[in-house]
């Protein structure tokens, strides 16, 4: 009954203690002191197993030798603890020494125990701990004793759940707010540089990724190369240290610290980021683990690079680092680039939740390479607008006056033939009819002033094909150009404005088309007035297909022709007898030139333009060009 | 003897190219539109059509076009008041490119290379 009583006042107080605070080292010295007082022990102590469940280090111990029994590490299998661990099963020896299983640890002074009981502290099937008790007398341990024991190591296995679970939780949480601070610092920046120094500032912290180093390689297209972006971390293990313990003291919140605070500049003139910026690798299959990490999409974690397949002598060799991982970095499920970590300096072993945490810092990475560029993709396009638009100003106005001219040239020029022409023959039937009179001298002085007539008409016919050899001079500057391409260019500047008014867009352009001689910026002008005019005439949406393909000709001349089709409604048919009159115009804004000029750099081209006009449906203009020089 | 039509909305350049070709010993007639020109090659059987581009209605590319779908053999002579059809793709159907000048001699020396008198330049 006294047992019994003493059993239950045991187990109250252990459970009061177990709910008493989530830490686990405080649980461990309180239960150990209720253990030593209630139950007439000697020594106690509890291992707790590491996370492969293969070594057991003490975390708790009462009557052993504290300065010596921390460093206490016992295997799986060895000895009595190592057994009791590994069999999941109770122990209870009186004669300890004597039993087989028995393995002496100086350090815990086993000698003077002759009595132990060893438990098991299981959680799911799996042995995580192991409670011992010594006595120095050889005692049997009573049925009651080891009932009590194997109760307290279940309360003992539900708090050190609950606080895995805690500490795991609290890890989220810790991950969650690094996450969200570094989106928030991310977002602030459209600098690619400054976003991806921030993430890898992340990586390589202690209280997030805990990286020793970080590097970044970013994809450039153009090169189809791998190349080293930005390396963070130090330079040497001193550097590793002097750094660690800097940050070591700003414990609370280091992130925002290092956000706001950290001299941004300084990984600029590191060794290690001048090594990573001089990496460049070309992007093909078995270049090395990089260039695959790209390639095939997915992360490596290298536990040992000297037996790795993916990794060359070459490159452990600049790495430098026997364990380390890589990640892709994805946006828009387009890869571009790949992160590598690794832990050269501390040598910590890379684990799978760290490698989790690392691809989340990579989706960040990818977002910020992606948005920095956008965003200069972004200025690019909106540099090219505008220099565009200033081009299709200047050129409206040389239009205006080659137009003006043009016409007055024409129509100048058709009656100066007929001056000219009648001139000549003027001049010739008088000098036949002074052949005949050639006494008449006022015959001879008429053909004098016809011969003035004449001469100052091919005056004026030379300086009028001067003027249309000037205005058309130096207009064309020609060069072969693949018309897909260039229509693609011309669309990629109204997308925006295309998706905000729901215009679809349809492509049919044939494939293969031979390259065009074209001025490029001409004919773009070109594409652009009529795609600005097919925009302004559906506000609310519609659809505009543009079309490629090769034609024939009258005469076998093989052309290109562009069909450029809205669904705007067509236009009004007064309207449509004017769209090519220069200066004509239904716009506010509008000088009145652009179809106008359109025809102009058509026509230079040697090809024609044409509109078709379906009234309540939508308007359809053809481009033809000539697919081969024109023959002078 | 070989007949030539002219084809130009300008009454007095028909009058000029008629005076100077008639001179020159060829049998001219003349039409002042596209659809004239029509009715005067079945009448007429030119040998060669002088052609201008810029007219009301129908212009000369336009009426090239079709002519050449039918009437392939009849040579056509161009003429502009300038030169940038020159470059238009569509002129390359026809047979030679003038550009008008008071000075007649080059259309002169053209009708004679279209009706293989003389060898082309």
């Amino acid at each position: 009954m006294k047992d019994n009583s003493q059993g239950l006042k045991i187990f109250q107080e252990i459970t009061r203690i177990a709910n008493s605070t989530l830490d686990i080292d405080e649980i461990l010295e309180k239960i150990i002191e209720v253990i030593q007082s209630k139950l007439h022990i000697d020594a106690c102590a509890i291992y707790i197993a590491d996370d492969n469940h293969k070594q057991f280090k003490l975390k708790a111990a009462i009557g052993l030798p504290k300065d010596t029994a921390q460093f206490i590490q016992l295997e799986l299998g060895k000895g009595v603890t190592g057994w009791v661990a590994e069999h999941h099963k109770t122990l209870a020896l009186s004669d300890a020494h004597n039993d087989p299983r028995f393995v002496y640890f100086p350090e815990i002074e086993e000698e003077k125990f002759n009595a132990m009981l060893s438990v098991p502290i299981m959680v799911d099937k799996q042995c995580i701990g192991v409670i011992n008790i010594h006595n120095e007398d050889q005692r049997e341990y009573s049925d009651l004793s080891i009932f009590m024991m194997e109760t307290i190591a279940s309360q003992v296995s539900g708090c050190i759940r609950n606080a895995m679970l805690f500490n795991k939780s609290q890890m989220l949480l810790k991950e969650q707010t690094i996450l969200y601070d570094i989106s928030l610092a991310v977002q602030t920046s459209t600098q690619l540089e400054h976003g991806l120094w921030i993430i890898l500032s992340g990586v390589t912290m202690g209280e997030a990724g805990g990286f020793n180093r970080a590097m970044v390689f970013i994809i450039n297209e153009s090169t189809n190369t791998l190349r080293g972006f930005m390396g963070l971390g130090p330079d040497s293990s001193e550097d590793a240290f002097r750094i660690w313990t800097r940050w070591g003291r700003k414990k609370k919140n280091m992130l925002q610290w290092v956000v706001q605070q950290a001299e941004k500049e300084e990984y600029k003139n590191s060794t290690f980021n001048q090594f990573v910026q001089g990496l460049n690798f070309p992007i093909r299959p078995n270049e090395n683990i990089l260039v695959e990490t790209v390639l095939q999409k997915t992360s490596f974690n290298v536990t040992d690079a000297d037996n790795h397949p993916l990794v060359s002598e070459d490159f452990k060799q600049a790495l430098q680092a026997n364990a380390f991982a890589t990640v892709p970095l994805i946006a828009h499920k387009e890869v571009l680039g790949a992160i590598l970590v690794d832990n050269r300096y501390n040598n910590n072993p890379i684990s799978d939740e760290q490698l989790r945490l690392l691809t989340r810092f990579a989706t960040h990475a990818g977002w910020v390479i992606e948005n920095s560029r956008l965003f200069t993709k972004l200025l690019d396009t909106n540099r090219e607008l505008l220099s565009t638009r200033e081009q299709l100003v200047q050129s409206e106005k040389l239009a205006a006056l080659g137009e003006i001219s043009a016409e007055v040239t024409h129509e100048i020029k058709n009656p100066l033939v007929s001056i000219g022409g009648f001139a000549r023959r003027l001049e010739n039937s008088i000098n036949d009819l002074f052949k005949k009179y050639e006494n008449e001298k006022e015959l001879e002085k008429i053909a004098g002033y016809s011969k003035i007539i004449r001469s100052e008409v091919s005056r004026m016919e030379k300086l009028l094909t001067n003027i249309l050899n000037y205005s058309k001079a130096g207009t064309l500057q020609r060069a072969p150009c693949n018309i897909n391409e260039l229509i693609e260019e011309a669309v990629f500047l109204f997308k925006s404005g295309f998706y905000m008014k729901d215009i679809a867009i349809h492509f049919e352009l044939e494939k293969n088309i031979p390259p065009l001689s074209l001025d490029k910026t001409q004919v773009k002008q070109v594409l652009i007035n009529l795609f600005f005019n097919a925009m302004e005439s559906m506000p609310s949406g519609g659809s505009l297909t543009i079309k490629a393909y090769p034609e024939t000709y009258v005469g076998g001349q093989k052309i290109i022709t562009l069909s450029i089709e809205d669904t705007g409604g067509g236009i009004p048919q007064d309207i449509y007898e004017n769209i090519f009159n220069p200066f004509f115009t239904t716009k506010s804004t509008g000088t009145g030139l652009g179809l106008s000029i359109s025809r102009k750099i058509i026509e230079m081209h040697g090809g024609t333009i044409r509109v078709e006009n379906s009234i309540g449906q939508g308007v359809q203009v053809y481009l033809h060009l000539p697919l081969q020089n024109c023959p002078d | 003897m070989h007949k030539i039509l002219v084809v130009d909305d300008e009454e007095n350049i028909r009058f000029l190219y008629k005076e100077e070709l008639e001179d020159d010993g060829y049998k001219v007639t003349v039409a002042a539109t596209a659809e004239e020109a029509m009715k005067k090659i079945l009448e007429d059987k030119p040998d060669v059509i002088t052609l201008d581009i810029k007219m009301p209605g129908m212009d000369g590319i336009e009426f090239m076009r079709k002519l050449k779908e039918e009437r392939k053999d009849i040579p056509v002579i161009l003429c502009s008041a300038y030169g940038r059809f020159k470059q238009d793709f569509r002129v390359w159907a026809s047979d030679a490119y003038v550009v008008k000048s008071a000075d007649l001699s080059e259309l002169k020396l053209t009708i004679k290379e279209v009706l293989g008198e003389v060898e082309p330049k």
